[in-house]
């Protein structure tokens, strides 16, 4: 292999001050490898609130929203241009649940996108056991779709959530409900709904999400169990759960269902507004760390090529008199940065994978989070590797243009 | 017959401006030819050195202008007449100005490395032969700062040759060795003028050199004296 004798000339330099090399690079593994941990921290936790807020929430929930009374009745009663104005609109009184809801169903799945559709029947209720009382909610549901879409599996405490299809008015209960009522599974449970009448109920298991407001509130049952609850026919569905091939594509599918259905086509972004806040600010806390690290590793290149020239001036001087070009010099000494990046940026990964190894056995035991929620995930270090070398290349180049500009004359002369 | 001109000056001025504004070179025209072997003498503070570094193209804060080869070199980018001195010029000064963290055949090779004309093996034997020509060819693998002075001072003539340049400069290229290494230091620099057509033009304090050499430029106060013959 041919090198260049610019590149030569750096490599010299280089091996020359071993120390002071080694101390550069140091800086730079050191960012590297506390980027690729920081990512992939933020990435796992990010990854895993996403997947626990999918654990109660579906991509897309389609229901019947209470709309407010607007001018259309009128604009097509009297079909002129004039301005219709509704003086203090109420919300139009309208049957909770969906019209023809399997109709709409069989429609749904005809969607490419749709992996799962599962009807719901969900009403406000009133716990009851012994004098205590508690508010919350029953989704009648059917259970077996509800495992697939949702792994009720992972978050089952007690019992067995099959025997909301077995047993009759079977009821799975959240932890909190069954805490506060002091509930085992094979107790009897009294659910009062807003309308109809009360059900004695039987808990058949206990589940526990991470999310307290769900265990204390909710509870499943079968979907037939809650039409009765509210003295309904089975055709009374209130909701439609909708899951996709990738979640990323629910804004633009729920549009459509909107428009396909007329109802109410609830995404799960708008629906956790707030894990989407938290992941920004999770991102804003992340670059302001990782570019301080980065800013720090390149303050100490920048710090050693100035140093390097300080020393090196007579020869850069003589390096111009024989005929070295600004250019030339620039690259000597942006090579110098560029080879201290690359050997920090190469040490930092291995270091930064080790570190994101550790980190993933570490324990944490909430919830149903084990460990350390850790990714692995390959941009990230093409991504240190990159902003590694920028760095660097930006460190160096203020000090290699200095040195471009050193004047042989007045250097030789003394 | 028509010797071709390798070097000339017209007009030179130069200030310094630190402290005062100062003229250092007075109207300065001179010409060397291809071949000749130039001593450039004067007292210290004369304005020798200063008129070399800007034959030298280093150096281009003047009025007037230089013609290397016949071929106009004021006003060009320092990167072009970066280019030149490459191939054109070799310098000597009076402190070796090595690089300390190469060996002495690197310390030779790179202008050659720089100018890309020849392979990499071809340049390596080369700088032998050159350091061969000074008697230094035993520490071509030492570094360069291991050298005694007069040893280090042979390696850079060496280095400054190596590009077979047209034109040769030394700012007192002796000054710091004795009197036996002057001697081959001489009798080298003749031979370059004599055999191989090389220009050389240097600036002594060394009288005993400056007579030997073909002819000397008389300096004072920023002018010329005298030509010599």
């Amino acid at each position: 292999m041919k090198v260049s004798v610019n590149t030569e000339i750096a490599i010299t330099y280089l091996s020359a001050r071993k120390k002071q090399t080694l101390v550069a690079a140091l800086g730079v593994t050191f960012g590297i490898s506390m980027f690729i941990f920081m990512q992939s921290l933020m990435k796992g936790t990010n990854d895993y609130f996403e997947k626990s807020s999918f654990s109660t929430t579906p991509h897309i929930r389609l229901y019947n929203e209470n709309k407010v009374a607007d001018t259309h009745l009128m604009d097509n009663f009297f079909k002129d241009k004039s301005i219709k104005i509704l003086e203090n609109p109420k919300q139009i009184q309208e049957n909770q649940g969906l019209t023809n809801p399997y109709g709409i169903i069989n429609e749904i799945k005809k969607n490419p996108q749709v992996v799962a559709v599962t009807p719901q029947v969900t009403t406000n209720v009133l716990y009851n056991s012994g004098s205590v009382q508690i508010s919350g909610s029953v989704a009648g549901v059917n259970i077996v779709q509800e495992d697939k879409m949702f792994d009720m599996q992972s978050n089952m405490v007690a019992g067995d959530f099959h025997d909301l299809d077995r047993v009759n008015n079977g009821l799975l209960i959240g932890k909190g409900i069954a805490d506060k009522l002091s509930l085992h599974v094979g107790d009897n449970i009294t659910v009062r709904a807003a309308t109809g009448s009360a059900m004695i109920m039987r808990v058949i298991g206990i589940y526990a999400t991470t999310i307290k407001q769900i265990d204390e509130t909710k509870s499943y049952a079968n979907i037939t169990q809650a039409q009765n609850m509210l003295g309904k026919d089975r055709s009374y569905v209130t909701d439609i759960k909708i899951n996709l091939k990738d979640y990323n594509n629910a804004p633009p599918v729920a549009r459509e269902l909107e428009i396909l259905t007329g109802y109410k086509a609830e995404d799960w972004v708008q629906a956790n507004e707030q894990i989407k806040a938290a992941f920004k600010i999770r991102a804003v806390i992340l670059n302001s760390v990782i570019g301080v690290i980065l800013l720090v590793a390149g303050f100490g290149i920048y710090n050693i090529l100035n140093m390097t020239i300080y020393e090196k001036i007579k020869e850069i001087a003589i390096l111009k008199a024989t005929g070295f070009t600004g250019p030339s010099v620039v690259s000597i000494f942006l090579q110098q940065a560029i080879y201290i990046g690359l050997m920090g940026a190469v040490v930092g990964i291995v270091i930064g994978f080790s570190i994101t190894l550790l980190a993933s056995k570490i324990y944490i035991g909430a919830g149903t989070l084990k460990y350390l929620p850790m990714s692995f995930y390959i941009p990230h270090y093409v991504e240190a590797i990159f902003f590694g070398v920028i760095t660097t290349v930006a460190a160096g180049f203020f000090p290699a243009r200095k040195a471009s500009k050193v004047d042989p004359v007045t250097i030789i002369r003394g | 017959m028509d010797v071709k001109t390798a070097l000339k000056a017209t007009s030179l001025n130069k200030y310094f401006h630190d402290p005062v504004t100062f003229q250092v070179l007075k109207n300065i025209t001179l010409e060397v030819k291809k071949g000749e072997f130039v001593s450039i003498v004067g007292k210290s503070g004369c304005g020798k050195s200063t008129l070399l570094y800007l034959l030298s193209t280093m150096d281009t804060d003047y009025e007037g202008a230089i013609e290397i080869n016949e071929t106009k070199v004021t006003g060009l980018s320092l990167n072009d007449l970066a280019r030149i001195r490459n191939e054109s010029i070799g310098f000597v000064f009076q402190f070796h100005y090595l690089l300390p963290d190469f060996s002495c055949l690197k310390n030779v090779m790179i202008p050659a490395l720089k100018l890309g004309k020849l392979s990499y093996k071809e340049v390596e034997e080369k700088a032998y032969e050159k350091l061969k020509l000074f008697g230094v060819e035993e520490q071509a693998l030492k570094r360069a700062d291991r050298l005694s002075g007069g040893q280090q001072q042979r390696v850079a003539i060496a280095r400054a040759l190596i590009n077979d340049p047209s034109i040769i400069m030394g700012d007192e290229p002796t000054g710091n060795l004795d009197s036996k290494n002057t001697q081959v230091v001489f009798e080298m620099f003749q031979k370059l003028s004599k055999e191989m057509g090389q220009t050389l033009i240097t600036v002594t304090h060394d009288e005993d050199f400056a007579r030997k050499s073909d002819r000397i430029i008389e300096m004072a106060d920023g002018e010329i004296l005298s030509h010599g013959k």
